[in-house]
């Protein structure tokens, strides 16, 4: 599946943008299939926004996204909802957890809400990978913030998908976390031949990215 | 698994009280509601049915009420009938035709002497409460069938045999006995045999079949041509006031102890129609209260059903999870008000078959035909809140 996206610039950011020089905002960019997609965006330069925008949780924008071809404006409620259980899963950067489920409910409800790509036995694989078997069965919102972020990632990772978007994935991971956590999305992609798209503030060098670009 | 998840999240949100208020409120309406429909429909059932089609209710004697004008000449115009026969409380006009020839009857036994002067009525047979296959004459028969009146039987039984010193008789020992019917005519008297077939509750003459009445009146009637002066007629309703009122206006009269019941009649039209209209606003009342009871749900589970549908879940998804919460609580409550209705039915249904009143022991199938109809209601309701709140809420 292949996302074009064709001259978009956030409304209310607009005047902002207008001044500066970025390689998405008010450009035509694609990333094609399985392509691993870093996108480095410092502080205040719609890096949220941006990740939002793809995944149709925003419209207050000029321009077009195209999901395999296909616009994001004209895709109807059902349409996107098959989206979001078979093609594009997501990381958030606030993680969107729900706090009175349990770590493991949140993850297979995610798991649940379509046809299973994985039985329930991978979430305490994953869980063991990295490190959060002890908090399953805890409620999600009793949780720290880098338990609750490796919770979100094994959410993400437990659906079909052809693309994942990461925002700031591993903003509350230590590097020897984040290089557990990288190593299990850059297998889990693999295995489904996915693509993704990755936004931070900084360089980085946790996967190997077939693209940089600057926000 | 989906589901019970999805319940979790949803249950947090959900009031226990408000939800229990919800649904006693509906079972109560329901109740209220289908109550009325099934008292109607055994009200209905009363008046119309034929087990219940006694001469008290549906039958209704009818003559010119007399007074000193109208002594000798008190017979119904054609007009006066055919005016009768378009009221819409009336089904059916019989013409009670009174015998226009003198003639007496008799008994034949010595063991039993009796003799009286007699006078027959005859009217159609639908307007007869006796069934009996000796009901028919021709000029051929053997004896003429003769209905007598329970009420002359009983004047007989219970007055009469005291002060005659004469044995007490049951129907069918009269039936037994064999009677002559003497017809006085110009040229002599007519004698056949004659037998009581039958006695009637409804009408208090001696009646024989028409086609003897006719044979009688044409051969040897005194006056060919007379008007009737009784009419018998068949009302679904006796305790109907606009019937009442008719009879007055018109200067008919029948026997007062039978539209006497009209007022009975008002009464438990009134507890009826207050059952319905009581109902009809309560249901309105339990729509909204359960309305609100979605509304509340979903509004105070907004966040939940935000980020369930942010992370994939459909709309169609969540109406379905959510018609499945709301709905099978109606289902419930409609099938157990309709036990408990059956419950009180069958039981309504044996202590009136005590006091000889029948009606059905089975719910009837208009009541739960008027269930199902209030289910697709809610069930209407349930899904357009949902989807309304839905759509609301998912952003």
């Amino acid at each position: 599946m292949q996302v074009a996206i064709k001259n978009i610039v956030p409304l209310p950011l607009k005047d902002r943008f207008a001044q500066r020089h970025s390689d998405i905002w008010n450009k035509e960019v694609s990333f094609h299939s399985s392509q691993w997609i870093k996108i480095k965006a410092p502080s205040g330069t719609g890096k949220t926004t941006f990740i939002h925008t793809l995944y149709k949780l925003r419209h207050d924008y000029s321009g077009d996204i195209l999901w395999n071809e296909k616009n994001l404006r004209n895709i109807n409620d059902d349409v996107l909802a098959d989206m979001r259980q078979y093609k594009v899963s997501i990381i958030f950067q606030d993680l969107k957890l729900f706090p009175h489920l349990t770590a493991k409910e949140n993850i297979e409800l995610n798991r649940v809400l379509q046809q299973p790509f994985y039985e329930a036995g991978m979430i305490d694989t994953m869980a063991e990978r990295l490190g959060i078997t002890e908090v399953l069965n805890q409620q999600a919102g009793l949780c720290s913030y880098g338990e609750q972020q490796r919770i979100a990632i094994i959410r993400a990772l437990i659906q079909p998908f052809e693309w994942l978007l990461m925002d700031e994935p591993f903003s509350h991971l230590d590097a020897d976390n984040t290089g557990k956590a990288a190593a299990l999305i850059a297998e889990e992609c693999t295995k489904r031949n996915a693509g993704f798209i990755l936004t931070d503030l900084d360089e980085d060098e946790h996967f190997n990215y077939s693209h940089k670009f600057l926000l | 698994m989906l589901n019970s998840l999805l319940k979790k999240l949803v249950r947090k949100a959900s009031g226990r009280t408000k939800f229990i208020m919800a649904i006693i409120g509906l079972s109560v309406a329901l109740l209220l509601i289908l109550s009325a429909v099934q008292l109607q429909i055994n009200y209905n059932d009363l008046l119309h049915s034929k087990t219940n089609q006694d001469s008290l209710t549906n039958f209704l004697v009818i003559n010119k009420r007399l007074n000193n004008d109208n002594a000798n000449k008190a017979t119904l115009s054609n007009e006066e009938i055919a005016q009768l026969k378009q009221q819409p409380f009336i089904d059916d006009i019989g013409i009670l035709s009174p015998s226009r020839f003198k003639a007496s009857i008799q008994t034949v036994s010595d063991r039993f002497p009796f003799y009286s002067d007699m006078a027959f009525e005859s009217v159609p047979s639908a307007f007869i409460d006796v069934t009996s296959t000796e009901w028919k004459w021709d000029e051929q028969s053997s004896y003429v069938p003769i209905i007598a009146p329970n009420m002359f039987l009983d004047f007989y039984n219970f007055e009469f045999s005291f002060s005659q010193n004469m044995p007490q008789l049951t129907q069918d020992v009269v039936k037994l006995i064999t009677l002559k019917v003497n017809i006085y005519t110009p040229r002599g008297i007519i004698s056949m045999p004659g037998r009581i077939v039958g006695f009637s509750d409804r009408i208090s003459s001696l009646l024989v079949p028409q086609e003897f009445m006719d044979w009688g009146n044409n051969n040897f009637a005194l006056n060919k041509h007379a008007q009737p002066s009784r009419i018998i007629i068949r009302t679904k309703d006796p305790g109907n006031p606009d019937l009442v009122k008719y009879l007055q206006q018109t200067g008919l009269t029948t026997d007062a102890d039978k539209t006497r019941f009209s007022k009975y009649r008002q009464v438990v039209t009134i507890v009826v129609n207050a059952g319905w209209i009581t109902g009809a606003v309560m249901l309105i009342f339990a729509l909204l209260i359960f309305t609100l009871f979605i509304q509340l749900t979903i509004a105070s589970c907004k966040e939940e059903i935000q980020l369930l549908i942010t992370l994939g879940a459909s709309p169609k998804q969540l109406k379905r999870f959510l018609i499945k919460q709301f709905f099978p609580s109606n289902i419930i409550i409609a099938i157990v008000v309709l036990l408990l209705l059956a419950l009180l039915q069958y039981q309504l249904a044996g202590f009136l078959t005590k006091q000889n009143i029948f009606v059905n022991t089975m719910l009837s199938a208009y009541t739960i035909m008027v269930a199902a109809i209030i289910l697709l209601v809610l069930w209407i309701v349930n899904y357009r809140t949902i989807k309304k709140y839905i759509a609301l809420n998912k952003e």
